[in-house]
């Protein structure tokens, strides 16, 4: 594959039009997008598609101002679903009978409209009262749940956080950080005044905090005890945020000093889960663990591996890549089972086995934050960014999901982080905007018979204010006979997505290279598929042929294989940095993942330089380039952006002078070592770069991209940074 | 007896002062041969030297005024051995005329003291570690605090203070903690070993238990344990630390079930206690003092079930065997108990509850630690709030509370030592003058005293080597027994207290006066009385009364003077004469007659029986009763129902309380306010009289006693009519005027009779 004449996706993501033009009371496709929206109607068009076929749910996706999900209450009259399949009322069902009766559009059972529910037809057939009933009308909806959808009072949210302590927590200035962040978000936590806080740090011993409103300061209670470990107060370990504020607060705030002096080099990570589960097995809620030294004590104690390399290649691989001890898994079932969702921090210079710590994460709807060798000076703005959109970010709480369509499909696996409870009820702890859901379907019948067929996502959760709520997503898909259609109306971006995470899947079973194959073969032989179509029409001879929808699967494709998670072997990529992404990639949205797998390369010196400029300005100046060695001119200076992370490179002939009004003097020829940060100094220079980088910044908030200064030459610097990500250039031990 | 002192400086009294010279008449006199030692009693003409005693090089005793001196040659023979001694140099300007204090006839008693410069260096200060149970109501739960709070404010400034707080489970606070209040939890549910709890408060030094903690700069005195400064503050600044964290500390916050006991875990708080002070440096004196509000019913050291409906064993549970839990808790206490004498540390224990708390299986761990026992019903109530403050207090009331004591005894060749009775153990020390039958704690000439104090009192049994000895040659007729205490005194000084005394051998097979002058009634009684509550502890079918009976009447046949078979012409000697009223007593007090008892207050008794002196446990057995009237001056009455009358008030010291009792006609005048009135003076001042010498004797008395005031028919009046003697029961007729007391006791007149009856009989 000549990766240089390929197209290139310079302009990101790009969405096939056909999902909503043909459907307009469709969600929209932040929601949910289908690998095709032409749904093919036999097994043997199924197969002859060669890519998977399914869909990416991003059930909570952030919404521009104005386009919110309308909240629908029924009240007393119950929500209206379809007696048969339990189908949520939705656009796509049709009245009949004067209004009377409604067709379900996924089941096609005739319902009874209730009384209350009531309104007459107009004489196209549609409701009189369409315009008070957004779910009649938006393809996505939010209803109010009533008791029954409760199995219990709905909870408060409940943040709880498991803070490691030992020494090098302490020494890399991750507490302090952590602690100020924590009590800077402590007015915008959700749910106020029902939320619910608590803290258990841990070295060698664990320490539970009581944090009763009527006492003054925390009191501190270690518990030794590690093969036995129990709860050392029945209550106030976790207590209501603003009854205990002053409590809560004064905690924080000697926090970093607390253990200032802590020497403890162990780390008793496994009974501190357990001990947390304790406390917030009650309620449930949102577990943060800051990680910082390998598990060492107790049950779960983790061991160094990974540095093997006469493993990679051999069948033995892939087991780097899980965790060795079923406890985690076991301990992220039981989390699942409470309604705890847990999300790891992680902040080790060393091997930290987050193959078996992201488990956690994992099955429990959680994320894994990865910052390799913290440190307060390079990292304080990474993890305050990161861990205030954690606490801060609208969250659903205690939720389970469940994707209904209609007769004929089926949904055969599910893809992400979370715990399947039965074989289509998904387990969600807590979702959050950020995270996105995979899922495969296949056709149960031969053929289908129906022209369109209904998607239904539905996703049962508490919010933050404590009312139960299910908002549903629903859209229609054509169906089809013709193959052609299902690639012209293919989406690169779910497909990718998709691919990407069967990809991650595979590796925990097997070899890297098979999975980077899966992923190859996958491509090949669609392309060879639609060629078989259409090369006789078009008379291509050898050359590739793709159709539009397309035409930038192949770059994707050899990105993933390139992508942390799945390069290489052995010396490519951190043991633990790659499985870091992979537990990351497996939660990404679509757009957020093909910012990563194919990241913006913008040459901004020009920009800096012109005089004035007028803010806007900026996207025109400075265009996306392709990810090649060739794109770099040594007079310039570029931002390679991933959605994780900014690489500024600074050409080796860039002007002495724009260099120093960019960075300190001493170190605007030497950023090898790795302190040089680019901060605003007092010169419209540096103002303009550091506006792009914060307008860059605010665009894709669900992460902060840290930014990394590297010198044209400087190696190893520049190869790691930047020139290994150049994902169309042969570097970085590639073999594929 | 009239001497006012009976113990003289020696602080020693036996029930035999002249010794019989063989095993055969040594079991012929029937009351065993025992001294009541008080190793520690203050006297004012005890000498202390500045220097370290000399010692015999063959068997260690020191240097006394029995040995034999050659000033000239500068030897002296030790008068256990007579192994000749040189004296060492400093010694060689002594002469006839210089001769050191050790060798004055008069200091038979002496003390030792390192001078204080050298005491700095070597003697760590005491720790005291205060273990409160927070299983109670608020209001009991204030009263204990207080208390605490009000101990912390007399400990000596160098003292270390610790703090563990336990209900269903155990906290330890670590007071050296400045950035919040801290605290280590153990569950109370679990046993655990002195290095699991060092271990789990992260003192067990280095690597042990397979936890590595870094090394924390400043800690590096080279003392591997040093970090128990985390858990132990000076007093000065504990008391404050300890106060704050007593402002928040509420009770346990556990819920209980309806119907349930709270979960208390005190097995567990104690041990965990003990395991911290095991981090201290060897040496160090340190007492636990444990605050105990109820019964533990969770973890080792249970004494009953969580379910209310389930009582709290009684004596009769125990002689049934039916207490399920207390052998269990009994054989922890023991446990715990060696390892805190191994350490060296004392368990003071302050229960106040209305239920039993577990004093009976406590009781090893007090008794063999040495350590203070307080039973009262409240934490309010007197009996807790003043003795408490009596611990801790300074100056002349104060208890002297010294630890780590030791006491070796050296006797002369023929005697053997059985063991002891009392607030001490064996360590084990074995040598020619250990006997081959047991008493107490046996199998040694040495004993470990973790905790003793000014009147901390022993009862040694001695027995006589079974070889005949020659007594017409040139052997001395005197015997010889030195004891010998080291111990940290109250205001921190290393002292070692020498006590050298001396008796005669009788020598005659036939009962002679020199014998019968030498019998000491009282502490043959007192001795009775602990060798009697030993054998109900130890012996499971062991009838008291009839063993006391069957002594009595042994001793009265032996020691009386009669015709055989005629109970009219039996007359004891005075020496004797009040021993059978003492054994009346005896038979019907609390420590024989203990099924009116708890197990828990039987267990107290018995401790303080066996640590106080032979005057306060004589009280304890034969109270004491003193009539007040217009018709005479305080006089002592005779402890008998007839003593009540009602224009007397009676003033009754059982020990453990005192009654002031007003006969009914006092009691009415008082109702009617007479005593305010300035004409009937004289009245108020008869009812004041009582109460003054009450107080005076509640002054130095520990455990303060309880004070009861009553009026004849009062309800109260139990407390005075269980204690006197019942000439007047239901079963005799009854003169008008006079009490009634509701038993089938028998009286001492019928007792007396029998007594008589049967010491005449021909075997
Ligand atoms: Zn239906
Ligand atoms: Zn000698």
């Amino acid at each position: 594959l000549d990766t240089k004449v390929l197209p290139r996706p310079l302009d990101g993501d790009v969405e096939p039009s056909s999902f909503a033009e043909m459907y307009p009371m469709n969600c929209n496709s932040r929601y949910l997008r289908l690998t095709t929206s032409a749904m093919p109607n036999s097994q043997s068009l199924v197969s002859r598609w060669q890519l998977p076929l399914g869909a990416v749910v991003c059930p909570l996706a952030e919404a521009p101002e104005g386009d919110e999900v309308p909240i629908v209450n029924f009240a007393t009259m119950g929500i209206v679903r379809c007696r048969r399949c339990r189908t949520y009322v939705n656009p796509y069902v049709t009245f009949t009978d004067g209004g009377r009766k409604w067709r379900c559009n996924i089941c096609a059972l005739l319902n009874d409209v209730q009384n209350d529910y009531f309104a007459p037809l107009d004489a196209t057939g549609k409701r009189t009262d369409l315009d008070q009933h957004p779910e009649l009308t938006k393809g996505s909806v939010e209803f109010v749940a009533p008791a029954e959808y409760m199995v219990r009072p709905p909870m408060p949210p409940l943040y709880f956080f498991l803070i490691d302590v030992s020494i090098s927590a302490v020494k890399s200035g991750m507490l302090e950080v952590m602690a100020q962040t924590i009590k800077s978000c402590l007015d915008s936590l959700p749910g106020s005044p029902r939320t619910q806080i608590g803290f258990i740090t841990f070295d060698s011993t664990i320490h539970f905090y009581n944090m009763k409103s009527s006492l003054t300061q925390p009191q501190m209670m270690v518990v030794s005890d590690l093969d036995d470990i129990f709860v050392p107060l029945p209550d106030d370990l976790l207590v209501n945020l603003s009854e205990s504020r002053a409590v809560v607060e004064a905690f924080l705030d000697s926090l970093p000093s607390m253990f200032q002096d802590n020497y403890n080099v162990e780390s008793a990570f496994g009974p501190a889960l357990k001990a947390a589960f304790m406390v917030m097995s009650q309620l449930g809620g949102k577990l943060l663990i800051f990680q910082s030294t390998l598990p060492s004590l107790g049950v779960g104690r983790l061991r160094l591996r990974g540095d093997d390399l006469h493993v990679y290649g051999t069948d033995k691989e892939h087991a780097l890549r899980i965790p060795e001890d079923p406890f985690y898994k076991q301990m992220a079932a039981d989390f699942t089972k409470f309604q705890v969702a847990v999300n790891i921090y992680a902040f080790s210079d060393k091997y930290t086995d987050i193959a078996s710590l992201g488990t956690l994460a994992k099955y429990t709807g959680g994320q894994v934050y990865y910052y390799p060798s913290f440190h307060y000076a390079l990292h304080t703005d990474k993890l305050r960014h990161e861990l205030a959109r954690d606490l801060t970010r609208e969250t659903a709480w205690e939720s389970v999901m469940r994707i209904r369509c209609g007769k004929g499909v089926r949904f055969t696996s599910y893809h992400g982080n979370f715990m399947l409870r039965s074989t289509d009820l998904i387990a969600l702890p807590a979702v959050d905007c950020d995270k996105a859901y995979a899922m495969q379907f296949a056709l149960e019948d031969a053929l289908l018979t129906t022209q369109i067929v209904y998607f239904q996502v539905a996703l049962l959760y508490t919010a933050s204010c404590g009312e139960r709520r299910i908002r549903v997503h629903t859209a229609a898909a054509s169906v089809v006979s013709d193959l052609g259609e299902m690639y012209r109306q293919a989406d690169t971006g779910a497909i990718v997505s998709l691919l990407g995470r069967l990809a991650i899947e595979k590796s925990l079973s097997y070899k890297l290279e098979e999975a980077r194959n899966a992923i190859q073969l996958k491509i090949v032989k669609a392309l060879k598929e639609y060629r078989k179509l259409y090369a006789v029409q078009h008379r291509v001879g050898s050359r590739m042929i793709y159709p539009e929808s397309l035409k930038y699967l192949p770059l994707y494709g050899l990105s993933l294989c390139k992508s942390t998670a799945l390069r290489g072997g052995y010396a490519d990529a951190q043991l633990d940095e790659r499985c870091a992404a992979g537990f990351t990639m497996m939660a990404l949205p679509v757009k957020k993942m093909l910012k990563l797998l194919y990241p913006s390369l913008l040459r901004v010196d020009e920009y800096l330089v012109k005089t004035p400029t007028m803010d806007d300005e900026f996207g025109r100046v400075c265009k996306r380039m392709p990810l090649v060695a060739e794109s770099l001119d040594s007079r310039g200076i570029y931002i390679f952006d991933d959605g994780f992370r900014f690489v500024v490179w600074f050409g080796r002939m860039l002007s002495l002078d724009l260099a120093r009004n960019l960075v300190e003097e001493d170190s605007a020829t030497d950023f090898s070592r790795n302190q040089v940060c680019l901060t605003e100094r007092n010169n419209e220079l540096s103002r303009k770069l550091m506006g792009i980088l914060k307008k860059l910044r605010e665009a894709d908030a669900s992460y902060y991209q840290l930014c990394h200064l590297v010198r044209q030459g400087e190696q190893p610097r520049e190869g790691f940074f930047l020139l290994l990500n150049l994902v169309e250039d042969q570097v970085g031990g590639m073999n594929g | 007896m009239a001497n006012t002192d009976p113990e003289g400086i020696d602080g020693v009294r036996m029930t035999w002062n002249a010794w019989p010279h063989t095993k055969v008449e040594a079991s012929k006199c029937v009351i065993p041969i025992a001294a009541s030692i008080s190793p520690i009693r203050p006297h004012p003409h005890i000498p202390t030297n500045p220097y370290a005693p000399l010692r015999c090089k063959t068997c260690s005793a020191v240097l006394n005024s029995f040995c034999r001196v050659d000033f000239s040659a500068l030897i002296w023979i030790c008068p256990f051995c007579f192994q000749r001694n040189h004296f060492p140099p400093h010694f060689s300007d002594i002469s006839e005329t210089n001769v050191p204090a050790e060798l004055y006839p008069q200091y038979t008693t002496i003390e030792y003291a390192i001078s204080n410069h050298d005491v700095r260096h070597t003697l760590p200060p005491p720790v005291y570690v205060f273990v409160l149970d927070t299983c109670m109501i608020e209001e009991e739960l204030v009263f204990a605090k207080s208390a605490v709070q009000q101990a912390l404010e007399f400990l000596p400034e160098n003292a270390l203070v610790g703090f563990v707080s336990f209900g269903t489970q155990v906290q330890v606070h670590e007071l050296g903690y400045s950035d919040m209040s801290k605290v280590y939890v153990f569950r109370g549910s679990k046993e655990m070993t002195k290095e699991q709890v060092l271990d789990q408060l992260g003192l067990s030094g280095g690597f042990s238990g397979g936890r590595r903690v870094g090394v924390v700069p400043g800690q590096v005195g080279g003392f591997p344990n040093s970090g128990v400064t985390r858990f132990l503050l000076p007093a000065s600044e504990g008391a404050y630390v300890i106060h704050s964290i007593l402002e928040e500390l509420g009770t346990d916050q556990w819920p209980v079930a309806p119907g349930n006991r709270s979960l208390r875990c005190t097995g567990v708080a104690l041990s965990v206690a003990a395991g911290l002070l095991g981090a201290c440096l060897p040496g160090t004196g340190a007492r636990i003092v444990a605050l105990v509000g109820g019964p533990c019913t969770e973890g080792p050291g249970s004494i009953v079930s969580k379910d209310l409906s389930d009582p709290v064993r009684s004596h009769k549970d125990l002689d049934k065997d039916a207490a399920p839990y207390f052998r269990k808790a009994v054989q922890f206490y023991g446990e715990l108990a060696k390892q805190m004498v191994n350490q060296g540390h004392v368990l003071d224990l302050f229960a106040s509850a209305l239920d039993q708390v577990g004093v009976a299986e406590m009781k090893v761990v007090i008794e063999r630690t040495g350590g203070l026992v307080v039973l009262a019903e409240s934490f309010g109530h007197s009996v807790f709030k003043d003795s408490f403050k009596r611990v801790f207090e300074k100056g002349e009331e104060s208890l002297g509370l010294a630890h780590n004591g030791t006491l070796e005894i050296n006797c002369s060749k023929d005697i053997k030592i059985q063991g002891i009775i009392g607030p001490c153990t064996s360590l084990d020390k074995k040598g020619p003058a250990v006997a081959s039958t047991t008493i107490g704690q046996g199998n040694t000439t040495a004993w470990k005293l973790c905790g003793l104090d000014k009147d901390t009192c022993l009862t040694v049994f001695f027995d006589i080597s079974s070889s005949d000895k020659d007594l017409s040659g040139n052997v001395n007729p005197q015997l010889y027994i030195q004891t010998v205490t080291s111990y940290q005194s109250a205001d921190g000084q290393s002292k070692l207290r020498v006590t050298t005394i001396t008796r005669r051998w009788v020598e005659s097979a036939v009962v002679s006066e020199e014998l019968m002058q030498g019998f000491d009634q009282e502490t043959a009684a007192v001795v009775m009385a602990r060798l009697a509550s030993y054998k109900m502890e130890i012996e499971d079918t062991f009838d008291a009364t009839r063993w006391l009976d069957r002594t009595l009447i042994r001793l009265c046949s032996k020691f009386g003077d009669y015709r055989k078979d005629d109970p009219s012409s039996f007359s004891l000697n005075p020496s004797f004469s009040l021993f059978p009223q003492f054994m009346f007593n005896l038979r019907r007090s609390q420590f024989v007659q203990v099924f009116n008892n708890s197990p828990d207050e039987t267990a107290y008794f018995r401790m303080m029986l066996n640590r106080e002196s032979i005057t306060n446990a004589t009280v304890m057995i034969q109270p004491s009763l003193i009539s007040y009237s217009f018709q005479s001056l305080p006089s002592p009455a005779l402890l008998d129902v007839a003593s009540i009358s009602a224009d007397r008030i009676l003033l009754l010291d059982s020990y453990f309380s005192i009654v002031i009792f007003h006969g009914m006609t006092i009691a009415q005048w008082r109702n009617l306010g007479y005593q305010n009135q300035p004409e009937h003076q004289a009245f108020a001042q008869l009812l004041q009289a009582p109460h003054d010498d009450a107080e005076l004797i509640i002054r130095d008395r520990f455990p303060v006693p309880r004070l009861v005031v009553c009026d004849q028919h009062g309800s109260q009046a139990r407390f005075l009519l269980a204690k006197l003697n019942p000439s007047a029961t239901y079963n005799n007729e009854v003169a008008a005027g006079m009490d009634v007391i509701f038993t089938d006791d028998v009286n001492l007149q019928v007792f007396f009779e029998h007594l008589q009856k049967l010491a005449v009989q021909s075997s």
